[in-house]
């Protein structure tokens, strides 16, 4: 069965990634205390993480998910949520070894030409603006819509 | 959702998830955490009043007022939502935070709202492009100094708020207490380490990864940076003088317990930045 890795930078039931996953999944979160340990998060950090993973009721592993992960999909796909996160893009890195690791983005708040200029905020957000004071329905309408 | 498989390929052990504990009870959590957290330090006890999950969240959001925000957000007591831990672990999504603001207000009324969002999602882009680099100068000091002038360590009395200047030991406070500050205490928190007491960035950034709930190497290291100016045209420093007008009365800024801070915008900058031009 497939396996939905849902890691500290997105931890919700409520992503694409479940969209793209379908319904026979399992969502699973891995409590990798080493990990924790190397970024030295404090008690206070790590109490609101598990607070966070506990409130979505799906179930907690603890360990590197490098080992349980493989284990637990056993050959089927895994997905996760894309996050520039190098720890997350090492797991992924090293899963895609033995298994087919699909990745989805959350949906950003601005649309912006590839070659835009975003040395400095401002020029980002000149470029931004326009897309992100747009609600998402009307951003997809756009986007549809768009040659 | 399905449950959890049970066959497994003939070899390998099956890993067991924790036990689940009763929704209610923050303390069985806490005893939880520390049992599957055999590295934490005895000495750290410190829990926030700040509750992680969906509900939580969707209070914040349940107060946003967008117009209020662009008026009031520079004020220690302004009308900042506070969503920044949940945003940081994808508990909520900024898309239906910025389309719960035009819910609620206009494009132009939600405009500054939706800036600061922006921020966020300007500093995430950059760390998608150079994930290798968080933890790099992004561009020369602009202070008149090296990065070989800079201290490498954060001292005990910083990192503890011992300073001895009352505004600052009360952010540090703040902040190693509840695991949030605001904006603009981060601002002076950061000033104050990069050019009052000439550290790294990078010191003052990984202590701030260790305590805010919102801790998030982008918006975190790259406002550092912008701080400290390897990621901006200058460096940011403040006076007494602006705290007390952002902060109200929640915040000691008698001049008498806070002298390192006080002083006209050009004595400061003549006194910390002694190698540059001095400021008309
Ligand atoms: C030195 C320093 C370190 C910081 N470290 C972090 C950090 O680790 N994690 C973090 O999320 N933010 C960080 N910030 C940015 C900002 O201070 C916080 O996002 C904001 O104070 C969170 O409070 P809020 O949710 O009430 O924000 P609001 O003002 O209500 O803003 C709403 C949301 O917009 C985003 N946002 C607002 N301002 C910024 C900003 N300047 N940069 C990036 N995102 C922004 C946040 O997601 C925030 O929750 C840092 C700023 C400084 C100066």
């Amino acid at each position: 069965m497939s396996i939905v890795w849902v890691h500290e930078d997105a931890i919700t039931l409520n992503h694409p990634v479940f969209w793209t996953a379908g319904p026979a999944v399992q969502p699973i979160f891995i409590w990798d205390t080493e990990e924790h340990d190397r970024r030295a998060y404090s008690l206070k950090r790590r109490v609101f993480i598990y607070e966070c993973a506990h409130d979505l009721d799906i179930p907690i592993y603890a360990g590197r998910p490098c080992e349980i992960l493989p284990v637990l999909a056993a050959g089927e796909t895994i997905y996760t949520a894309g996050t520039p996160n190098l720890y997350v893009l090492d797991v992924v890195a090293d899963l895609r070894k033995s298994h087919d690791v699909t990745v989805v983005d959350a949906p950003q708040l601005a649309h912006i030409p590839a070659n835009t200029d975003t040395g400095r905020f401002f020029r980002f957000w000149n470029r931004a603006k326009k897309s992100a004071l747009t609600h998402s329905s009307e951003n997809q309408i756009e986007t549809a819509t768009a040659p | 959702m399905v449950s959890l498989l049970d066959s497994l390929p003939p070899g390998l052990a099956k890993p067991c998830a924790l036990k689940r504990l009763e929704k209610s009870g923050r303390d069985k959590v806490v005893s939880r955490v520390k049992d599957i957290s055999p590295g934490l330090a005895d000495s750290d006890v410190i829990i926030s009043e700040i509750r992680g999950g969906r509900k939580a969240a969707d209070q914040c959001l349940a107060h946003l007022n967008p117009a209020k925000y662009g008026s009031t957000r520079n004020h220690l007591d302004g009308a900042v939502t506070r969503l920044s831990p949940y945003i940081r672990h994808g508990v909520v999504n900024i898309t239906d935070v910025r389309d719960t603001a035009l819910d609620i207000s206009s494009a132009k009324d939600s405009e500054k709202f939706i800036q600061q969002l922006s921020w966020r999602e300007y500093w995430q882009r950059l760390y998608k492009e150079f994930p290798r680099n968080i933890w790099q100068d992004v561009e020369p000091y602009k202070t008149g100094f090296s990065p070989d002038d800079y201290q490498d360590n954060l001292p005990r009395d910083i990192a503890e708020g011992r300073t001895g200047i009352a505004s600052i030991d009360g952010f540090i406070d703040e902040l190693l207490t509840t695991g949030y500050i605001h904006n603009h205490a981060r601002l002076y928190l950061a000033g104050y380490v990069c050019h009052w007491r000439r550290i790294k960035w990078q010191a003052g950034a990984a202590w701030f990864l260790t305590h805010l709930l919102d801790g998030d190497p982008a918006s975190n290291n790259l406002s550092w940076q912008w701080v400290a100016s390897t990621f901006s045209h200058k460096p940011y420093y403040f006076n007494l003088e602006n705290i007390a007008k952002f902060s109200g009365d929640t915040v000691d800024t008698r001049i008498e317990t806070n002298r390192p801070l006080a002083g006209t915008y050009e004595e400061l900058y003549a006194r910390l930045f002694p190698n540059l031009e001095p400021k008309k």
